[in-house]
This record gives C-alpha cells, structure tokens and sequence, in this order.
C-alpha cells in the first residue's frame, strides 16, 4: 500500500508536486498526467530516490527514501532509456539480480524467467547498445519484474513497443494485478490508460486534479458538450440528417469540404446513430473522431469546472 | 552477501579489457621512458628511479583515482544509470563503501604496475625502493580514492576539479618553502615511502616531482594522517551519499 499525504516537492522555486495527498492500493492504477505535470517526480519519491519537501509518504509503512526494505518489495521501470550498453540485456537483468539479493544460480533462473516473460529469452544474448526501443522496454520490464515485488511502478512503460508488444504488457498487467499486485502505471495518453484500468490518479501541473474510476470521470465530462468531427465526402446530407438529433448542440462545416464537426451532449447516444446513417441513409462516411477524447480536453474540462 | 557482489562486480566493471588497456599502454610507455631517462641522466640509478617515480608513478596514481573515483557515483548519474542502483535493497552507504573499494583496488593495480615497470627499467629488477614504493602506493590509492569520491558526490563536474587538484595542487604545494606540504597528500606519499632526498642542482622534472620544498614529514605521520583522512572521506562520503539525492540533473520535472 502507498499512502501520500499533504505532499509536496520543490525544485528550486519550481514546483513539481503540489499537495497531493492518496492511496495506492492493489490492482493497476494509472498515473495520467501530460509532460511536466510531476509524474515522475511522483515516481521517484514512492520509489526512494528523491525525498518531499513537505508531507509524508510511506510504502507499506516505512519512508522509501533510501530505504532498502521498501526496494525488497517495490519494482521500478524508468523513463529513462539508459543502460550499461556494453552489457547483453541478460547480463544486464542478472546483475540486477544479484543486487537484488539472489544468489548466482538463483538469479540466473530468475533472469530467464522474467525475459521469458516479457519475450526477450531469444535475443537477450545479444549487446543491449544493438537494441530497438521496443526491446530495450522489454528489458526494463524484465528488471522490474525480477525479484517478483509486491508493488511495481512503470513511468510511460509502453513508450516505443509495437502494437503486439502493448497487447502481450497490458496483459501482463492484467496477470499481475490478478493475484493481488499494486502496479502504478504512468502515461500521458488516455486511450493507452483506458486499455490498462479503470482506476486512475490525474496530475496536472503538479497537483492531483482526480482520482478514482475512469468511468466517472468520463460521466463528469460527458456533461459538457462533446465536439465530434465526421470525415465524409457529403457534409451537406450528413449534417441535415444530425442537425435534428436533439442532443446535437451544433454543427459546423469544415471549410474543405470534406467533413464536418459537431458538438452534442449525449455522447453514447449519438455514436449509436452513426452506423445508421451508413447503413439506414446510405450515406458515406470516411471514418469520425472526437478531439475532446484526449488528455488536455478532460483538464480543460476539470479545471473550468 | 550483495556488497561482496557489488564490490566484484565493480572491479570487473573497472578492470575489463577496454577499459584498462589505455592503462597497460601507458605502464609499458613508462618502461621505455624511464629506460631513455636513465641512458641519458648522469644520475644515479637510485636517483633516477626516485625522478621517474615521482614524477610519472605518483602522478599516474592521481590521475588514475580521479578517473576511477568519478566512476563510483558520479558517472553513474551522468549516464543515468543511477536508478538501477539505487532502487536495489542495499543500504547506500554498504553500495558506496563497496564500490569504493573497488576503485582502490583497480587504482592500486594500475599504480603499482606503473611503478614495477620503472623498477625494472632502471634497475633491471625488483629493487628496495619499489617496496617502499608500492607500499606508498596502496596508501595513496586509498587516500586519493575516498577523497575523490567525497568531492564527486558533493559537486558537478567534480572529474575537473580532482584533476587539478592531481595536476595542480599536488605538484605546486610540495615545492613551496615552509610548512605547506602540510596540505598535500603526496607529501605524505613521499615520506611514507622513505625517498631519499636528491642531490645536485634542480631542474624541471624536480618541479613537475614536487621535490624543490623540503619535506620533514615523518612516516609515522604520514601514516597517521592519510588514515585519517581515508576514514574521514569515506565515512563523510557515506552519510552524504545516504542523506542526499542523486537523480539525474536534466530528468528533474
């Protein structure tokens, strides 16, 4: 359990957390915040290597600041994309290993079990400084994962993996938090969050703006009028077909010609009527997105409320 | 135990190949300088092998414990690499202590290799003067490491500070009249490893050795101090490196 209360931390007369003050309990919860809204430095403070300036913080208990009995229970994926390049990405995760406190036999099994985990046992014999993006994600993971903590903290774990790789972590995540694991994921982007969890702490600009399920937030949002945007090669005969839609505030036309946007209160409702008016009217649509559906529309929402 | 492993582990980091080979280069070159000083100098051979010794060993030593002290921590901030060692159960200090000791050691490796190839050079084999010498040695690895390593944990950049402290500092303070040699570490070198002092008239390399200021220091003193001062570093270095962040500067949000 991570518990923060009253927290804060200055950088100079920056200030990165304001305040904060939660709990961290079992299962994945998501860290959503855009970049300089104090993330990571809410991850280097759980994870001991950075202290508050004000407040207290404690993982099960205990202050992390240089604590190594809370290192035995927590796993931490950084940021960063630094490593010891001369090293194999086995040689890397067994090294860690060992400072993990395994000894030699043991922390080879070890190593092999978590590369095996994350689908690096067949390439991690190789130099980490000839490794993709994607592969070098894999290896942080793997090292997080090593010494199978209680509590893992993964700051924008899903940074450079392909499509294939997100769907095998965010099942991974699934399996972990399943038998009772406290991951703290963070991400600045909602649709890869939403993926992950339901459940979600919201930084902005250094302060905790909302906590709790993902679905009231999005209910809280979904009172102020939602902007949609429709690609279509017949503005005209799409627009005059929703215009009447009660819950369509108003429409707009795209001065290209090729498209059209829209605000309505009753989100839901209207995508139902989306496929209708392909499959009922007839009418052609190239494909239809919301530009509200992103970070910096729910804290614009959050914070003019 | 962890801190036997982080202490292995760091002296495998610090002696692999790539990393040592400058330093095997320069032994060897060592060997061939000190063989063209001794075929050229009227000297004695004692004499010269006391110049080469002060000179190019000793300096080697610091030059080698700057290069090697800034690995232990402050390295590791630069290339980010920090995290994976702080966020591991062992105590900070028991991980600065460990791989403290490895930087002696590999320093003291390097060092003493510098010295034995002049020993050889000059005299032909393994004479008096390299014990006392190597002894000297392992002191000065000692001292010059956990100084080093207090300054990078305490400053930025500390890789340029310790050198001209090795460059500058140790080579100026033992040739000034008086007492001053009081504040250098070389000074103390120079009496734990018993020099006999040169005769005849001075020149560059007795500057560049520190040998131009008169060095009264006792050994048992230069023992004493440089303990000190070996325990007060580490000790001091240990309770800032727990006390005090390392994070990366530029990943500060």
């Amino acid at each position: 359990m991570i518990q923060l209360q009253n927290v804060s931390r200055w950088y100079g007369q920056v200030i990165g957390l304001n305040d904060v003050t939660c709990e961290i309990g079992p299962g994945v919860t998501a860290l959503l915040g855009m970049n300089g809204a104090g993330k990571s430095t809410l991850m280097r403070m759980v994870t001991g290597q950075i202290q508050q300036t004000t407040g207290r913080i404690t993982v099960y208990g205990q202050e992390p600041f240089a604590n190594p009995e809370v290192y035995r229970r927590i796993g931490y994926c950084p940021e960063i994309d630094n490593f010891y390049e001369h090293r194999t990405g086995r040689q890397f995760v067994e090294f860690l290993a060992r400072l993990a406190g395994f000894d030699a036999k043991k922390a080879k099994e070890r190593t092999q079990f978590v590369l095996e985990h994350v689908g690096m046992a067949d390439r991690a014999d190789k130099k980490i400084a000839g490794y993709s993006k994607g592969m070098r994600q894999r290896i942080k993971l793997a090292q997080a994962m090593l010494h199978d903590p209680d509590i893992i903290l993964l700051d924008e774990p899903l940074n450079g993996l392909d499509p294939v790789g997100r769907r095998e972590f965010i099942d991974l995540l699934a399996e972990l938090a399943a038998v009772g694991k406290t991951i703290l994921v963070s991400s600045h982007i909602l649709f890869e969050v939403e993926q992950m969890t339901r459940s979600i702490l919201l930084l902005h600009r250094g302060r905790l703006l909302a906590s709790g399920d993902l679905t009231v937030i999005r209910q809280f949002i979904d009172k102020y009028p939602h902007r949609v945007r429709i690609d279509t090669p017949q503005p005209r005969e799409v627009a005059q077909r929703l215009v009447g839609l009660p819950y369509v505030v108003n429409v707009q036309f795209d001065p290209r010609g090729n498209g059209i946007e829209l605000q309505t209160r009753e989100p839901d409702q209207f995508y139902d009527q989306i496929p209708r008016l392909v499959l009922e009217d007839g009418l052609e649509i190239d494909g239809f997105s919301s530009p509200d559906n992103n970070l910096e529309s729910i804290f614009r929402y959050l914070v003019d409320a | 135990m962890i801190e036997t492993f982080v202490f292995k582990s760091a002296l495998a980091d610090f002696m692999r190949l790539r990393r040592v080979l400058v330093w095997l280069l320069v032994a060897v070159a060592l060997f061939g300088v000190a063989k063209a000083f001794v075929s050229v100098t009227d000297q004695s051979t004692q004499e010269a092998y006391v110049m080469m010794s002060s000179v190019f060993v000793f300096r080697l030593l610091a030059l080698t414990a700057a290069i090697f002290s800034t690995a232990v921590i402050s390295q590791e901030v630069e290339q980010k690499t920090i995290v994976y060692l702080l966020t591991r159960p062992i105590a900070r200090w028991k991980l600065l202590l460990a791989r403290t000791l490895a930087a002696i050691v590999a320093v003291a490796v390097i060092s003493c290799l510098g010295a034995i190839m002049v020993s050889f050079a000059v005299f032909g084999r393994w004479h008096d003067l390299l014990n006392r010498d190597l002894v000297a040695l392992l002191m000065g690895s000692a001292a010059y490491c956990s100084l080093f390593v207090l300054v990078s944990l305490i400053i930025n950049r500390a890789m340029i500070v310790c050198l001209i402290f090795a460059f500058g500092w140790e080579t100026a303070i033992p040739n000034m009249p008086g007492d001053l040699n009081w504040i250098s570490v070389s000074s103390y070198l120079t009496s734990i490893a018993k020099r006999p002092a040169t005769t005849g008239e001075k020149n560059l390399l007795d500057i560049l050795g520190g040998m131009l200021g008169t060095n009264t220091i006792a050994p048992s003193t230069g023992w004493t101090v440089l303990t000190l001062l070996t325990l007060f570093c580490l000790a001091l270095g240990a309770w800032w490196f727990t006390h005090f962040e390392y994070v990366p500067r530029e990943d500060a949000e």
